[in-house]
């Protein structure tokens, strides 16, 4: 087992965090780790990003080489393209945050953002602003993010869990809760995401819809799953999809609303 | 459960962990990017399940080596860390215990910082330990870290000496799990034996400096056998490979099996194993030096370029860069590895805005710039002398309102020279942490002299840029500090830097300009992003007080 994940952001959006978690399910499941990250200077608003090197073997090096990362994990959609270059062509996968943190004047249009994101073999677009304020949060977007990654990641989720409520136990009861919450429903949106790339749907249809549904931090009931499947393989379902984009929509996740969508209620 | 014995350290708190594990009774320190965690990670712990370390803040670097400098003569383990700048604040009292040499053991961090990720210059401690002779760690890992930081505090005690021990930003910033063993206990305090020693008055510093030079041959006698310096020769007329630190991972991991093919050597002690290395070089075809800094062992091996007998090749040959950090990729491309691309997207992709650090939203050095570029309307040609903290960020849009940085304390006494020079008056903006650190001295210089320069104590009541550290001094004593010096009360002004003040903030400022004298004006907010670290330390202020 050898994982090289890269994480990305904005300082001060909690990447260090989300690295806590993955460093500490790693240790508990008894392998070798190396995380590098920022700090300093560029926690004021810069880009800043850590690699995690997890595997059974020991790890030479404390950086992930060009090309060789399975995954990049970004809470910001202009950082998640800073890196492409240390993702593996073969293997490769983005998740990332849809909403953007503009901070810069020179911030580029986000319609060429996402469709850059939108041409690689394998994203997964999130909705992660929205799903924190809804988990009872803004900040907890990196725990949406975290969990929309679970599946990719070598660890029980309930392993991920444990660790999610131990980081935040020294702050609040309350922090816990919310975060938990978090945590879940990025699991909920990955199990989905999973369900919908084992049935054949591409991953740039999927990312297309997936931001605008109002994700619970529990799992997608089966039924819902099955109607989404069934909209994604009916090709007037990808075309309904394109106006999602621009009326920014949040729609509920039930086995009617493919239906609708499709038929342009 | 956790197991006790295992935690997931950065390559910063592997080494304060050994410390403490090593029976230190103090730890001194000065923050800075990237060495700020050593102290905070020994500060933390002290106080707690019986453990008794005296951590505070010093005021700089030079003070806090002196405090450990007291311990040690008072026989008690102790660290001190910085960043690599801070060592030249203090290699005066650093150089000269080289020549008294210790008591209780003194193990002194320094944490480099190759490509300039944080700091003005990326010079190479390691310099330091060889010219001022002593022995100097340098670990691979946070596992070494951990050890050699222990091993080097055994080693100082016995030596009676500092030891050196020397991170680079990716390794004191990168977490990994570290086993720890069984703790020391601490020493008693015992005073040293010999004042003579301690007492460098010509007459007892050569004998020092000879006690000094006598050691080196057992220094070299340690290094020579130190399991860290590890060669392996695997056939004569093949390539070798010299690499420190870090750097020897970055070589396992780009040549994986292939190494070999090589004859190996890895160095983790200074000074350098001469006897290893010259066998490594009879032995090898050519001899690669790989190091995370400056090109410390290429330059030894070369003579700076006076023996041409071996093919030594490195960041002087050319075939690594000269600056900026090392990285596996640039292993990769010096051995002709194939690097991989990474995932490209069809078409050309625009080039990505940088997003460089920016001053936080509301903060106080906003306003205190925008007073500043309202007050200087008009006048012709203010220039403003910069100092280290978040307000260095200035410089850039939109504020550009800063025109050096060099050190910490630089701006007051670069703005007398300016002044001098025949400008006048000149501004300098300096933090209320970067002013007790080092801004006391040139200020009692320009009040002495009278010197036409406007100085901004910009007060947050933290130390920000380094993630909220405690400040010395703040508010009141801030002022009762800059008269203490001899600055007239007349000329030191107290601002609150906001928006809706600006008027009446450009007004205090713009009557000082025309004053042809000293004014200090005290611009005086908390900062934002640890706004509420600094209530509580307000809160406790007062409660010593009651």
């Amino acid at each position: 087992m050898k994982q090289d994940v890269l994480l990305c952001g904005v300082g001060g959006q909690g990447i260090l965090s989300m690295a806590y978690v993955i460093d500490y399910s790693a240790m508990e499941a008894g392998y070798s780790l190396k995380q590098p990250e920022v700090h300093g200077m560029s926690q004021r608003g810069g880009a800043v990003q850590a690699h995690i090197r997890v595997s059974d073997k020991p790890i030479a090096s404390e950086l992930i080489p060009l090309g060789q990362a399975e995954l990049i994990l970004s809470l910001e959609p202009l950082e998640s393209l800073r890196y492409l270059q240390y993702l593996s062509a073969e293997n490769g996968c983005v998740i990332t945050d849809i909403t953007p943190f503009v901070n810069i004047s020179d911030y580029p249009e986000l319609s060429s953002i996402y469709g850059q994101l939108l041409q690689l073999p394998s994203v997964l677009l999130v909705n992660g602003a929205h799903l924190a304020r809804k988990a009872g949060s803004p900040k907890a977007q990196n725990m949406i993010l975290l969990g929309a990654a679970s599946t990719r990641l070598p660890y029980p989720v309930n392993v991920l869990e444990k660790h999610v409520a131990e980081l935040f136990a020294r702050k609040s009861e309350r922090l816990v809760h919310v975060n938990m919450n978090a945590f879940r429903t990025g699991c909920a949106v990955s199990q989905f995401h999973q369900a919908l790339r084992q049935a054949g749907v591409a991953d740039a249809s999927i990312s297309r819809v997936l931001p605008w549904l109002d994700f619970e931090p529990w799992p997608v009931p089966e039924p819902v799953v099955q109607a989404w499947i069934a909209f994604f393989q009916d090709p007037a379902g990808c075309a309904a999809t394109e106006g999602l984009w621009r009326s920014e929509l949040i729609l509920p996740l039930e086995e009617e609303a493919p239906r609708k969508l499709r038929e342009g209620d | 459960m956790k197991e006790m014995n295992r935690l997931i350290l950065m390559g910063d708190e592997a080494v304060a962990r050994g410390a403490i594990d090593a029976g230190i009774s103090g730890a001194y320190a000065y923050p800075g990017t990237p060495s700020t965690e050593i102290f905070e990670y020994i500060h933390d712990l002290s106080g707690r399940d019986g453990l008794e370390i005296h951590a505070r803040w010093s005021t700089n670097e030079k003070v806090a080596y002196e405090e450990a400098l007291g311990m040690s003569y008072a026989g008690r383990r102790t660290i001190v860390s910085f960043k690599h700048v801070g060592l030249n604040v203090a290699a005066d009292p650093f150089i000269s215990s080289t020549i008294s040499g210790v008591h209780g053991g003194l193990l002194v961090v320094v944490a480099d910082d190759p490509s300039m990720h944080s700091s003005q210059n990326e010079q190479d401690s390691r310099f330091y330990a060889k010219f001022s002779q002593i022995v100097c760690f340098e670990p691979p890992d946070q596992q070494q870290a951990y050890e050699m930081a222990r091993e080097a505090l055994d080693l100082s005690e016995k030596l009676r000496m500092p030891v050196m021990l020397r991170l680079v930003t990716r390794l004191a910033h990168s977490r990994s799990i570290v086993t720890l063993s069984e703790p020391r206990k601490q020493n008693r305090a015992s005073y040293c034996p010999d004042t003579s020693w301690w007492t460098l008055l010509p007459s007892n510093a050569r004998r020092g400096f000879d006690r000094l030079l006598h050691k080196q041959a057992e220094l070299r006698a340690f290094s020579e056998e130190h399991a860290s310096n590890q060669l392996s020769i695997s056939g004569a007329g093949k390539p070798g490979i010299i690499a420190s630190g870090i750097a020897s991972g970055y070589v396992r991991e780009v040549l994986g099996d292939r190494l070999s093919e090589y004859n190996f050597l890895t160095v983790g002690v200074y000074p350098l194993p001469v006897e290893k290395i010259k066998q490594l070089v009879k032995a090898s075809s050519e001899v690669w030096t790989m190091e995370d800094g400056y090109p410390l062992i290429e330059q030894q091996l070369t003579g700076d370029g006076l023996h041409t007998n071996a093919r030594i090749r490195g960041k002087m040959s050319g075939d690594l860069p000269r600056s900026g950090e090392l990285t596996p990729d640039l292993v990769k491309s010096a051995f002709g590895v194939p690097a991989s691309r990474g995932l490209r997207l069809a078409g050309s992709a625009p080039g990505l805005p940088a997003r460089p650090p920016l001053l936080c939203e509301g903060c106080p050095h906003s306003d205190t710039f925008e007073i500043i570029r309202e007050a200087t309307r008009g006048y012709p040609d203010i220039r403003v002398m910069g100092d280290i903290g978040c307000y260095t960020l200035g410089f850039y849009k939109p504020h550009e309102g800063l025109h050096s940085c060099i050190c910490m304390g630089a701006s007051i006494g670069m703005a007398s020279g300016v002044s001098h020079a025949g400008f006048g008056p000149v501004f300098c903006v300096i933090g209320d942490s970067t002013f007790t650190h080092s801004g006391l001295t040139p200020l009692l210089d320009a009040a002495r002299e009278n010197t036409n320069i406007k100085v901004f104590v910009l007060d947050n009541s933290i130390v920000a840029m380094t993630g909220g550290q405690p400040t010395m001094v703040t508010d009141q004593a801030m002022v009762q500090i800059v008269a203490g010096l001899g600055v007239p009360a007349e000329h030191i002004k107290v601002i609150k830097p906001l928006p809706r003040s600006l008027e009446e903030n450009v007004k205090v400022v713009r009557q000082e300009i025309e004053y042809h004298g000293l004014s200090v004006i005290i611009s005086r907010r908390e900062c934002v992003t640890y706004y509420k670290e600094i209530k509580t330390a307000q809160r406790n202020r007062e409660g010593e007080l009651r």
